[in-house]
């Protein structure tokens, strides 16, 4: 076939030989290809990038999707798991191919609280998870700012981070054990519900992987008691350089904040005009939100020696707040600035880099006057305490000079960020985003390597194809490059009789 | 010594098929099981610090380091690797990353691979690999860190590592408590003290075996570690006193502790939920095996075994769990008499996706082949 021919076949509204399939395992309302209802697929929290997806398709329990799955490995189809498309890489994007969307299998499993761990699908939010566990006295650490839609599926495709994991760890140090069916169908356990395993890390090797190596059908996570006592610090500072230097000497005196959170002038005014408003002062040039748990005593030690050191650097107020409802205020306006930025242009690009602690006041200078050069307006939110950067300007993707300003300034951010020793992302994925990155920081081997990985766990490179892992890297594969697939071929047309329906 | 001359080397016994025995300090050949060898390929001249920025609170080592060299470098500013496998303090870094060995401080700082932020590896057909990186929060690739830490050398040979460290506590003290006082008053107390706030660093049980092999007297003991501020620990201290009779003690203990398995024939982990390790614990403790030296830690939820002087061990004596520990367990084991691991434990890798991996890595089968069990 042509490619025009190719492309006419492909984005045509005809029904997809797959789709009756589909539709006898997961019900007709939960498969989509009729262009119109795939629209709200066509991206994700990445902004700037569409692709249209071919099929939508919606398992309701882990039957159905093993089931889902198991038809498309018969017909050799490609597919992109998605979770609540949250994501800021493009991992979910999906060029007229199959989603395979995770969100309806939203049950928690089990709970086991004199064990501290639970068993949850992949469709459960991560707030939600959160709801639940906090009457007994417990929580899930990773707390992405995005914890109120994205789902723990998700977290584990992506590894997700969030503020708290400056000392509680990312998805990775939380998740005992998974069930995972593999691209082929096959459904594996990986890692351990009850102790402790020998043999290969298999289950550190698929969190993270970004929908590349199989979809999770259940996920155990470790629970952690909720900390005796709660405090959170609010310096602001009239330098970002102060900010950034006092960031440096918290990490180092050696206290373990919970979260240290840096957002600069241009990031507070634009929350502070939003409903968002946290109470911040509008006229400083940095704050750091910093919080600190544990128990009562060592916590008020810490906390005099935190507020001790922001003095000592610059700060011009610390404000310790009262209560629950003034610290879930200061923390409202940190977790929706991204949504607040929606003020200022349609668009918003969200860097990801991370950088070596203590070339913070360094980079942020850098990052600054790069702004300047391209004239564009960066705002900083970020966590500061892992050195995690999240650099993001708002823009008009519609506005071709714009967005070229934008990109040529995000990337030379970039390039300064790897320069500095950085990684290119701290917890938002590679996905589509950062894949022309990876050869700056891994060498031709290493990117092999990660290819052969990903083959181990998806021979027919099926699952999230063309994502992380740039194709031309991958030696095995250079021969057979990976190309759109047409759902309407005489093979899936000549299907077998589609199985019963899983129950 | 290099990346380059050890990448060499490999590719050289893979152009031959020579299979290669890989060891660091050689401190605990005696682990895993046989290794069928011509030719070893030791790092222990292969050591130094390469990057250390104590600002940024991370270590980048040469796999040969020796775990007493990382604590030397890393005191003189205040911070260290909280790391305690058992085992010998000369043994290096990478021996201990390759085999995922930790000990008590694990049940707070996490397992050897959450320290890892970033691997060197040499594979089996001698192409020098990285993964992660060296910054503490790090997404980027497939997580070949996590893959590498625990895969004993049988993927690639683990040549450079960057390491997460911490800061020393600015107080760290020890207590021990006796548990002579029979089964119900040590499974009280240890249900006081697990579900209190108190968050030591390290909390172990030891049976009367292994308490006097590390010197802390006769009874069964438990060792409590607290770290952190002044006022933190003082108030854990205080807060212990209140449901137990703790004595303070020297924190070397916590060194001794690490040559709890010395000489031993045969040395198992059983792992199970940690709900059910105060009762078990207690009934473990209270019977005494004059035999069997028993480390508890039950937070973790983890009985670690070391039995016998000598090779006369009954296989079916490590095979079987205590009586006590119901439902499933995960069971490891670190040391066996040689002919019995084909019976007991062939192998850790027999799945299909493991096997798959070592094929990918290790093509020609050269790297400690049979430590994990062989491909099929």
């Amino acid at each position: 076939m042509t490619e025009s021919a190719h492309r006419a076949a492909s984005t045509s509204s005809a029904q997809p030989a797959i789709a009756e399939r589909l539709s006898e395992i997961v019900g007709p309302p939960h498969v989509l290809f009729r262009p119109s209802e795939l629209l709200v697929y066509n991206s994700d929290g990445l902004p700037g990038y569409r692709r249209q997806p071919r099929l939508a398709v919606f398992p309701g329990s882990r039957d159905e999707a093993v089931a889902v799955v198991r038809s498309l490995a018969e017909e050799g189809l490609p597919f992109v798991p998605r979770g609540a498309g949250t994501g800021l890489s493009g991992g979910a994007l999906a060029d007229d191919i199959v989603v395979v969307g995770m969100h309806r299998l939203k049950k928690i499993i089990s709970l086991d609280v004199e064990n501290r761990r639970a068993t949850v699908e992949p469709g459960v939010v991560n707030l939600r998870l959160n709801r639940h566990v906090a009457p007994l006295g417990l929580l899930y650490a990773p707390d992405p700012s995005s914890e109120s839609a994205c789902t723990i599926g998700g977290n584990v495709a992506e590894n997700a981070g969030g503020p708290h994991c400056l000392k509680y760890g990312v998805t990775s140090n939380h998740v005992l054990a998974l069930t995972v069916v593999l691209p082929s169908g096959e459904v594996v356990e990986l890692g351990s519900k009850v102790g402790e395993r020998d043999g290969y890390d298999l289950r550190g090797a698929f969190i993270g992987s970004e929908g590349c190596f199989g979809l999770a059908l259940d996920i155990t996570v470790k629970l952690t008691p909720r900390p005796q006592t709660v405090r959170t610090l609010l310096a602001d500072f009239m330098s970002v350089d102060a900010a950034a230097h006092v960031t440096s000497a918290v990490i180092a005196s050696g206290i373990v904040p919970a979260a240290l959170e840096f957002m600069d002038g241009p990031t507070i005014r634009v929350v502070e005009d939003s409903i968002y408003a946290a109470g911040y002062p509008r006229d400083a040039e940095a704050i750091l939100l910093i919080e600190l748990d544990g128990l009562e005593a060592g916590v008020s030690a810490d906390l005099e020696s935190v507020r001790r050191i922001c003095l000592d650097g610059g700060a011009r107020n610390v404000r310790v707040a009262r209560d629950d409802a003034e610290r879930t205020k200061l923390w409202q306006g940190r977790k929706k600035a991204f949504g607040a930025m929606g003020r200022l242009a349609p668009h918003l690009i969200v860097q990801d880099a991370v950088i070596p602690r203590t070339k913070l006041p360094e980079i942020l200078a850098t990052i600054h006057s790069i702004s300047e050069k391209y004239g564009v307006l960066v705002c900083n939110v970020f966590h500061a305490g892992d050195g995690n950067l999240h650099p993001n300007i708002a823009y008009s993707a519609d506005d071709p000079a714009e967005s070229e300003r934008v990109h040529k300034a995000m990337t030379e951010i970039m390039r300064a960020c790897i320069a500095a020793g950085g990684s290119i992302t701290g917890e938002h994925g590679v996905g589509l985003d950062k894949m022309g990155y990876m050869e700056s920081i891994f060498s031709e081997s290493s990117l092999n390597a990660m290819c052969e990985l990903r083959t181990v766990f998806d021979p027919e490179r099926r699952s999230n194809p063309g994502k992380v892992v740039p194709i031309h890297a991958c030696k095995e594969w250079q021969a057979v490059p990976a190309g759109r697939v047409d759902l309407s071929t005489p093979r899936a047309l000549q299907a077998e009789p589609p199985r019963p329906v899983a129950q | 010594m290099s990346t380059e001359s050890i990448a060499s080397a490999i590719r050289d016994a893979a152009r031959s098929q020579t299979p290669l025995r890989v060891t660091g300090r050689s401190t605990w050949l005696d682990a895993g099981r046989p290794v069928r060898a011509d030719q070893r390929l030791s790092m222990r001249d292969d050591t130094g610090v390469v990057a250390y920025v104590p600002g940024d609170l991370t270590l980048t080592v040469r796999a040969g380091t020796t775990l007493s060299e990382i604590e030397t470098a890393t005191r003189e500013h205040g911070q260290w690797l909280p790391l305690d496998p058992y085992g010998s303090p000369d043994g290096t870094i990478g021996a201990t990353l390759a085999t995922a060995s930790a000990g008590p401080l694990s049940s707070s700082f996490g397992q050897a691979r959450d320290l890892v932020l970033g691997v060197e590896f040499v594979t089996g057909r001698g192409e020098v690999v990285r993964g992660g990186g060296k910054v503490v929060k790090n997404v980027a690739g497939f997580d070949l860190s996590r893959l590498i830490t625990g895969s004993w050398g049988t993927l690639g040979v683990i040549t450079e590592v960057t390491l997460r460290l911490y800061a020393l506590p600015k107080v760290d003290r020890t207590f021990s408590i006796s548990l002579s006082g029979g089964e119900r008053e040590t499974a009280s107390l240890l249900r006081a003290v697990i579900m209190s706030p108190l968050s030591p660093f390290a909390l172990v049980l030891l049976n009367r075996r292994a308490a006097r092999a590390v010197g802390s007297g006769d009874d069964a003991v438990a060792l409590i570690r607290f770290g952190g501020n002044e006022s933190m620990v003082s108030a854990e201290a205080a807060a212990l006193a209140q449901v137990a009779s703790p004595r303070e003690v020297e924190s070397d203990v916590w060194q001794r502790l690490r040559g709890f398995d010395d000489g031993a024939a045969t040395v198992v982990r059983i792992s199970s939920l940690p709900r059910q390790f105060p009762g078990v614990s207690a009934r473990i403790l209270a019977d005494d095996d004059p035999e069997t030296r028993m480390c508890i830690d039950p937070r973790r939820g983890l009985l670690r075994l070391a039995v016998g002087e000598t090779s006369d061990v009954d296989a079916n004596a490590c095979d079987d769990r205590p009586a006590d520990i119901s439902g499933s367990v995960e069971t490891i084991f670190e040391k066996l008499r040689p002919d019995v691991w084909k019976d007991v434990a062939p192998s850790a890798i027999s799945d299909p996706l493991s096997q798959g991996i070592k094929r990918a890595y290790d093509p020609h089968n050269i790297l400690n082949p049979g430590i994990l069990g062989d491909l099929s």
